[in-house]
């Protein structure tokens, strides 16, 4: 990969930063919608853990640089995040099916 | 690449920045990986006593938390960049702003476990209760070692320990936001 000019290196942390950040309000607002007490909607949970997968992928990609990696290592991390987070989903359906 | 991550790492050493940083990093995802699904596990078992522990949770503290931790690793971030630049005072300013916010980050936290208390909401309330505090508390003890390692690194500012330094950072981040929306989301 070729080196990048720091002014470039700067906005691509910039644009991962407003990315997370911007996932998180949209996933607290939906998740919000529902009154306490009560389940959240399936589309708030699917928000929830979609927005948690994307917002893993800018830390690993541009905080710690994972995207200079390996397609194997890059592969690794995708089927780990994606093994606790769809395990915790299929855990919440059955739960909701009792 | 660092130069510390060519030769006798094997596959390692595809990875940027500190080897063994990526083993640790690998390692805390699969034990907070293994809490979330066993707190998924209990939610199956006991679907209503996670709904009523879940509920007295406060959603905006968690969010207001996910918004500092994700602005500290970006502040993080950056003082990797400008050290590498040779900028070492604007370096070391990003690292206190980041190690500053995990200081917010643990005041919100203990702000939270007061109110909690307050409500008699402890750690052998329910299996709920201990799991919240167990998890939440684990990766507490990560951020206060993690200033304390930002600290370090920013007194003895190489880059190599800079971008050791915020590597783990980045890793109680990662860790949060995989934890915020299973314990705080989905209710």
């Amino acid at each position: 990969m070729s080196k990048e000019t720091h002014s470039v290196w700067a906005r691509r942390l910039d644009h991962a930063w407003m990315i997370l950040a911007g996932l998180t309000i949209v996933s607290v607002v939906a998740a919000m919608l529902s009154p306490p007490g009560q389940r959240t909607s399936l589309l708030s949970v699917v928000v929830a853990l979609v927005a948690s997968f994307i917002k893993a992928r800018q830390v690993l990609d541009h905080f710690l640089d994972l995207r200079r990696a390996g397609s194997g290592w890059q592969g690794l991390f995708n089927g780990l995040l994606l093994t606790v987070l769809g395990t915790c989903l299929a855990l919440y359906l059955a739960a909701l099916s009792r | 690449m660092s130069e510390n991550g060519e030769g006798g790492w094997g596959a390692l050493s595809e990875l940027p920045g500190n080897p063994l940083m990526w083993v640790l990093i690998l390692s805390e995802l699969l034990v907070f990986g293994a809490l979330l699904v066993g707190f998924a596990a209990v939610r199956l078992l006991h679907p209503q006593m996670v709904l009523a522990g879940q509920s007295a949770l406060s959603i905006p503290l968690g969010g207001l938390n996910t918004l500092i931790l994700v602005t500290s690793g970006w502040l993080a971030a950056h003082a990797v960049r400008l050290r590498s630049t040779g900028d070492i005072g604007g370096s070391r300013r990003r690292l206190a702003g980041a190690g500053a916010l995990g200081l917010a980050f643990l005041v919100v936290k203990g702000f939270e476990y007061a109110d909690k208390a307050a409500q008699g909401l402890g750690i052998e309330t329910d299996t709920f209760w201990t799991l919240f505090y167990l998890t939440t508390g684990f990766h507490a003890a990560h951020v206060v070692m993690g200033i304390i390692i930002l600290a370090i690194v920013g007194w003895k500012n190489t880059t190599e320990n800079l971008e050791t330094g915020a590597a783990f950072w980045h890793m109680v981040d990662l860790v949060w936001l995989i934890l915020f929306p299973l314990v705080y989301l989905l209710r």
